[in-house]
């Protein structure tokens, strides 16, 4: 197999998410009790055996270069290749880059100094657990000069209800699984498949559209290369199906969602049990349940102590659930600290959230609430 | 190269034969513990914590476990340019190769390891301890008394004296004697198997004991006795923390205890002083909706649909439904199967309880299932024994 690299394009830090995304990208989300969205996305590239990825970052991206450090836990410190961070360069527009191809158009020297045959390229919201070698021997064998992963589409999967500046794009497919049409942030869809944010195309190839796109004014890859190479038939764009657990994080809704569906056996197995999720590590110790303590149906990391009641829900590594204390379908990130005989309930709480003794939260399951980073309630 | 004020040599070759069927297949070292460690993330994090970069480990029993455990080091931030941890084999000498005779033979075998860093002290650690130490704190009294060895000595009950190697001390800890295991001590400071040596003293002594044919080549039976008997400067350096040594089932297990004590003796999540120990790459730990988790330590990768109390659990262990863990310590990716009971137990890494099993009673000694074992349903296993595969096969 020919030699491939990846990029990964980080989306900004904007509202769609409220809280959680308002201080870091999308991409930087911690999700699943000790992840961040970022994790699945270079686990997948990794695991495929692409060695050489470079991460375009932009908005406030320090929580991700925390977190990425120097790539050691993806094995991408090698001495070649290995993780590249490819901080924003703000030619264009003063916030951040308008599209992806603005972002690699200002970091085309990373794809010029390379040497390897293709580029797949990852957006950030998608999580999901899969290889992408099948899709590149697709690629090759079908001759086409652009594959893209997609999957079937599900309402319940995928909730739009948020518009956000990033693009959604569904795509019709004929019998030899060619990509016929493309429609981007559609409000009826025409199509059930929509698109994974998953492009592989030449190297060279990339390099080249990029410098024409962006030297006319275009910022989209989708909207202003692929798109027009398939209604002019000039480019031959082949679409990889994708069958397993994938979803994308554009609302709260969505987040909150994602993480209640990891307490489902079968949905653990699709993200965790198919090929090994890296991660940055914190080196905590196991988690502690004390004498009193009653967990039911819920996930939880390492460096916790719990006394109280957790049910339905999803604890990232040090959590202290005090003595009394309750909570029933909560997210809580990172050093939360739960206080005797407080009660979350539908509550999502950002890193290093204290809630005091006899505090309370209580939210409708349809509009969880989220308490951003280091409030006191 | 720039050479080292302090370099570490852990001993990690000892067969471990009290720990039974636990070390058929492992050194000692490479036991686990405490669900996310192995017994020497203990040692080794004390290097790194006590600023310590260069530690060489020696082994020659079953290493295969610990190499692959140590790799590179980057556990325990010992994958440094000019530092780092070393496993170090018995290996060929000229014409002739020579298994470890002794610990002091052992240190004596890697003098060459230890002049490329061309230290002034060596620490001397063995690998079968838990506990939290600061050797920086024992090297500065070291420096203090000007010593040219310091051996890190604890109190232990009167009563269990005879069975540890006893120093006697003056007032200002200059040790005047040294008796191993006495029927009568006259102290009850014991060695911890803990030594800071002045390099130079080291080499010279190690120099001598190798050319007496007559030496077993122990630190506690020949180098230290010797030294006294020379007037050398020996000091104990008392450390009064929690320490543990885990050289038999029984302690194995009750250490695994002693974690969850509320406070626990040795904290494992503190900041200052993190106990590192390889990621084994697990998702979260998940209790099912029937599951029940009580005064107990569960670590990543866990699925617990049945009931676990007072009990350590490793990464990837699977507890099924109506299967119950009871104050035992299970090593990682164990799967209990439906109705087993494991109780007052200790059960090795990969093995599977069939359905219906008994492992351990609630009276008497701590059973245990050795690695990889197999346990045929409804099979019980007696408090005080020990199983596995081949034990199994000759019970046939």
């Amino acid at each position: 197999m020919k030699e491939t690299m990846g990029i990964i394009y980080t989306s900004k830090d904007e509202f769609s998410m409220r809280e959680l995304s308002s201080n870091r990208s999308v991409t930087a989300i911690p999700v699943a009790a000790r992840y961040r969205l970022v994790d699945f996305q270079l686990s997948n590239l990794v695991n495929s055996g692409i060695r050489k990825v470079g991460v375009l970052m932009q908005g406030r991206y320090n929580s991700l270069m925390d977190h990425l450090g120097s790539g050691k836990e993806w094995n991408l410190h090698t001495r070649n290749n290995g993780m590249y961070i490819l901080p924003p360069s703000h030619t264009g527009a003063s916030d951040g880059y308008l599209g992806v191809l603005d972002g690699i158009m200002a970091n085309l020297d990373f794809l010029r100094r390379s040497n390897h045959d293709y580029v797949l390229i990852v957006g950030g919201r998608m999580v999901y657990n899969t290889l992408y070698n099948d899709m590149i021997r697709l690629h090759e064998d079908s001759g086409a000069d652009v594959t893209m992963m997609y999957t079937r589409f599900d309402p319940v999967a995928f909730d739009f209800s948020n518009t956000s500046r990033d693009t959604r794009a569904f795509v019709g497919v004929n019998d030899e699984g060619q990509i016929t049409d493309i429609e981007i942030n559609p409000n009826v869809i025409s199509y059930h498949n929509i698109l994974m944010d998953v492009v592989l195309m030449k190297r060279t190839l990339l390099m080249h559209m990029v410098d024409l796109a962006v030297s006319r004014g275009y910022h989209e890859l989708y909207e202003s290369i692929i798109r027009p190479g398939i209604v002019d038939k000039s480019m031959k764009v082949m679409g990889c199906e994708f069958k397993g657990y994938c979803r994308r994080m554009e609302t709260v809704n969505s987040y909150y969602n994602l993480n209640m569906d990891l307490l489902d056996p079968a949905v653990r197995k699709e993200l965790f049990g198919k090929n090994p999720v890296f991660t940055k590590t914190r080196d905590d110790a196991p988690t502690k349940y004390l004498p009193g303590a009653m967990v039911k149906n819920s996930l939880i990391a390492d460096g916790c102590e719990i006394e109280g009641e957790v049910e339905n829900s999803v604890l990232f590594r040090g959590v202290k659930v005090c003595k009394g204390a309750r909570i029933k379908g909560a997210i809580i990130m990172q050093d939360g600290y739960i206080g005797e005989d407080s009660l979350l309930e539908n509550v999502i709480l950002d890193k290093d959230v204290t809630v005091l003794k006899g505090g309370k939260m209580v939210a409708p399951k349809q509009y969880p609430v989220v308490l951003g980073k280091n409030v006191t309630i | 190269m720039r050479s080292k004020q302090m370099i570490a040599m852990l001993l990690a070759g000892g067969q471990g034969s009290r720990l039974g069927l636990l070390t058929r297949v492992m050194a000692k070292p490479a036991v686990p513990f405490g669900g996310r460690y192995r017994i020497i993330d203990f040692p080794l994090s004390n290097c790194t914590n006590s600023g310590i970069d260069t530690v060489g480990v020696l082994t020659q029993y079953q290493p295969l476990e610990l190499n692959s455990y140590i790799g590179s080091g980057a556990s325990w931030d010992l994958d440094l340019n000019g530092g780092g941890v070393y496993v170090l084999p018995p290996y060929v000498q000229g014409s002739e190769g020579r298994w470890y005779s002794g610990t002091a033979n052992a240190i004596y075998q890697n003098l060459g390891f230890i002049d490329q860093y061309d230290p002034e002290y060596v620490l001397i650690l063995s690998g079968d301890h838990i506990y939290k130490m600061d050797y920086s704190r024992m090297l500065d009294a070291h420096k203090k008394n000007n010593a040219d060895l310091t051996i890190a000595v604890r109190p232990v009950p009167w009563k269990d004296a005879p069975s540890f190697g006893i120093m006697n001390t003056e007032s200002d800890n200059r040790i005047f004697e040294f008796e191993e295991k006495p029927k009568q001590p006259k102290s009850n400071l014991a060695s911890m198997g803990v030594y800071i040596f002045t390099y130079s003293e080291l080499k010279k002594y190690l120099t001598e004991d190798n050319a007496d044919p007559n030496s077993k080549n122990d630190f506690g039976k020949n180098i230290i006795p010797k030294m006294l008997g020379d007037g050398r400067r020996l000091f104990a350096y008392s450390f009064e923390d929690y320490w543990k040594d885990v050289g038999t089932i029984a302690s194995l297990w009750e250490a695994h205890m002693d974690l969850l004590k509320n406070p626990p003796d040795v904290d494992l999540n503190d900041r200052r002083w993190p106990i590192y120990a390889k990621n084994p790459v697990m998702p979260p730990h998940f209790v099912g909706p029937e599951g029940e988790v009580e005064n107990s330590m569960i670590t990543e990768g866990c699925e617990i649909y049945g009931k676990v109390s007072g009990s350590v659990l490793s990464a990837g262990v699977i507890v099924e439904e109506g299967a119950q863990v009871k104050d035992s310590a299970i090593m990682p990716f164990t799967v209990i199967k439906k109705g087993s009971k494991v109780v007052r137990s200790i059960v090795a890494e990969q093995t599977v309880i069939g359905e219906g099993c008994e492992v351990g009673q609630e009276d008497g000694d701590i059973a245990l299932v050795g690695q990889g074992t197999v346990l045929p349903d409804g099979y019980k296993v007696m408090a005080g024994t020990q199983v596995n595969n081949e034990t199994l096969g000759e019970g046939k």
